[in-house]
């Protein structure tokens, strides 16, 4: 069906399409990158963002300024623009949204399960709950006992329900430890959703596939890497590797083998891509570490994603762009308020 | 009286010199603690400056860790359980004044081992450690603190005691027994001065009776009475 997305996409997606690139030209640049980082105060780092696309949205908070004020406010307004994305899409742009979201969800959930176990109160967690990750029974959560209780009484009405069911195959959810329980979760969220991308086809299925593939490795290398020295066994480590990625069955096993850094760096020099990326990463604190390397790719496959039209790849390309220029900021503006200023370039440069 | 005067002495003079000695011992005890409060003074600078650096590593290392694993302080309060890092008081003993001494002691396993697994874990990791650090550092100022604050007490009221044996105890014992010893010279002097008295009195009614025996012999009145050891004839003695 070559040609049909630049046939048929403009008429449910077009305007989306159109508003979100507006959005992304107004994502921070170099410039001012380099503006914030000679800020001495808070106040200065609030006056140039002010001649940003992000304009007066620190205008009402009151002194003393915060970094956490200024994390609020920036996760406000990127919740506020993926909603009215979300509002005004039409299917399958709006499942793809729901997908979207369901990582967010995996983390509330996660949280609420946590807090129902210890007999918390429910009310504090929800407003610490991810804003884009809400769905309609987190407020239900509260009368289950056990984690198996919750599942059965509230999680199945949620798009989560697939998921758990992979996770609970094996043992019951009392037994699992909260972030293993994490891990397996947003495994079976990437498989479920590298699925969606390449049954929908055409440039969707060519932009995101590769960008979920990536991810998907990542946290394979990510998590070999945190679990050297814990817990851990091997055969639980590789339950938790998703396996939509490019490592494919063969380097997740030689993954799984590995006890050090070396040895996993011999796993990825099997894979071109991979390959650069390790090499890359310095040692101790004054290179990069695994993770900053692995942001940085992350950003260019993002970049990249703006450079083809009609397929909702650019959704998901503007939201992860816009949260890394908030990690960004808030970096920066930690890194002025504690005056410590030698890393303060560390920030993962977008554009 | 007088031995009674002289066994008052001999008590104050005891008195006096275990005052005295009690004072030497004090002095010596708010020496010692003296010292010893010097040196946690100079201990307590160098392990707050020390804090200072720790604390802001710290809390750069917060910022690192949430700049890479995202939002996870939700995730770390919500799985609070037992403390991991529990402390013990034990008690030292300096110059007498016992001072309590915190030993910090880690218990159970690391509950948030798998926290950051899939991101920022390694950053998670040396978060920990600093804070680990900066927490030692609490617990070792926490005690020097105490220290402080009841070292400084001790010494004050060790002062204060010093103070007042020297100033008040012993300045009274001392008058007490130059009292007594006035006293004791006093009654001597008036015993001496009785005696010489009575002396006196009594020869001069010596003196009396001997003139009126040599004016009484001279009138005849008075004749000496028979001496049986002076060889006399006695006339009425006929065969002699």
């Amino acid at each position: 069906m070559l040609g049909s997305a630049e046939l048929s996409f403009n008429v449910d997606h077009g305007y989306l399409e159109g508003l979100v690139r507006g959005c992304k030209a107004g994502l921070l640049t170099q410039q001012d990158y380099l503006n914030l980082v000679q800020c001495e105060t808070l106040e200065d780092l609030k006056v140039h963002l002010q001649t940003t696309d992000y304009g007066n949205f620190l205008a009402d908070q009151t002194n003393p300024l915060t970094v956490s004020k200024i994390d609020m406010e920036m996760r406000k307004k990127l919740c506020g623009e993926f909603e009215y994305f979300r509002n005004h899409s039409l299917e399958p742009l709006s499942t793809f949204f729901t997908y979207m979201t369901c990582g967010y969800m995996i983390d509330n959930v996660v949280l609420l399960l946590s807090g129902a176990l210890q007999k918390k109160s429910v009310r504090d967690l929800l407003g610490r709950c991810h804003p884009l990750g809400r769905f309609s029974e987190m407020e239900a959560v509260n009368i289950a006992e056990t984690p198996s209780d919750l599942f059965h009484a509230v999680l199945v009405e949620t798009p989560l329900a697939p998921f758990f069911q992979d996770c609970m195959s094996e043992n019951t959810l009392d037994e699992l430890n909260i972030e293993v329980l994490r891990n397996k979760l947003y495994k079976s969220y990437l498989e479920a959703f590298h699925n969606f991308c390449k049954d929908h086809g055409d440039v969707t299925a060519e932009v995101m596939c590769p960008i979920l593939e990536f991810e998907a490795d990542r946290r394979a290398f990510i998590i070999t890497l945190n679990s050297f020295g814990t817990e851990l066994s091997r055969d639980a480590r590789e339950a938790l590797y998703p396996t939509c990625g490019r490592l494919g069955p063969e380097g997740l096993r030689l993954l799984a083998q590995a006890e050090d850094f070396e040895q996993m760096k011999r796993v990825a020099d099997h894979y071109e891509v991979y390959k650069p990326l390790l090499e890359a990463v310095g040692d101790g604190s004054a290179g990069k570490s695994l993770e900053d390397v692995f942001y940085e790719q992350e950003v260019k496959m993002n970049v990249l994603a703006f450079s083809r039209q009609f397929h909702c790849g650019v959704f998901y390309a503007y939201t992860k762009l816009r949260e890394q220029e908030m990690r960004n900021v808030v970096w920066i503006a930690e890194c002025i308020s504690q005056r410590h200023r030698t890393k303060i370039n560390s920030y993962i440069p977008i554009l | 009286m007088s031995p009674a005067m002289g066994r008052a002495q001999t008590i104050m003079k005891a008195r006096l010199k275990g005052a005295q000695t009690g004072r030497n011992l004090l002095k010596k005890k708010s020496d010692a603690l003296t010292l010893r409060f010097r040196q946690i003074l100079k201990k307590i600078i160098e392990t707050k400056m020390l804090m200072g650096e720790v604390m802001r590593e710290a809390a750069f290392s917060l910022a690192e860790a949430k700049f890479t694993a995202g939002d996870f302080s939700t995730t770390v309060i919500q799985n609070v359980n037992k403390a991991q890092v529990k402390i013990r008081a034990k008690k030292d003993n300096v110059a007498g004044v016992t001072l309590p001494i915190f030993e910090h002691y880690h218990e159970g396993t690391d509950s948030y081992e798998l926290t950051g697994l899939a991101r920022g874990g390694e950053q998670l990791a040396k978060l920990k450690r600093n804070y680990a650090k900066a927490v030692e550092l609490l617990v070792e100022l926490a005690s020097l603190q105490t220290s402080f604050v009841t070292l400084d007490e001790a010494i004050k009221i060790t002062n204060r005691r010093v103070n007042a044996i020297e100033h008040v105890i012993i300045p009274r014992i001392e008058r007490t027994l130059a009292y007594i010893i006035a006293e004791l010279d006093e009654r001597e002097r008036e015993e001496f001065y009785r005696l010489k008295k009575i002396q006196e009195k009594k020869k001069i009614l010596k003196e009396k009776t001997e003139r009126e025996l040599e004016k009484r012999k001279i009138a005849g009145e008075v004749t000496e009475p028979a001496n049986l050891l002076a060889e006399e004839k006695d006339e009425d003695l006929l065969f002699e």
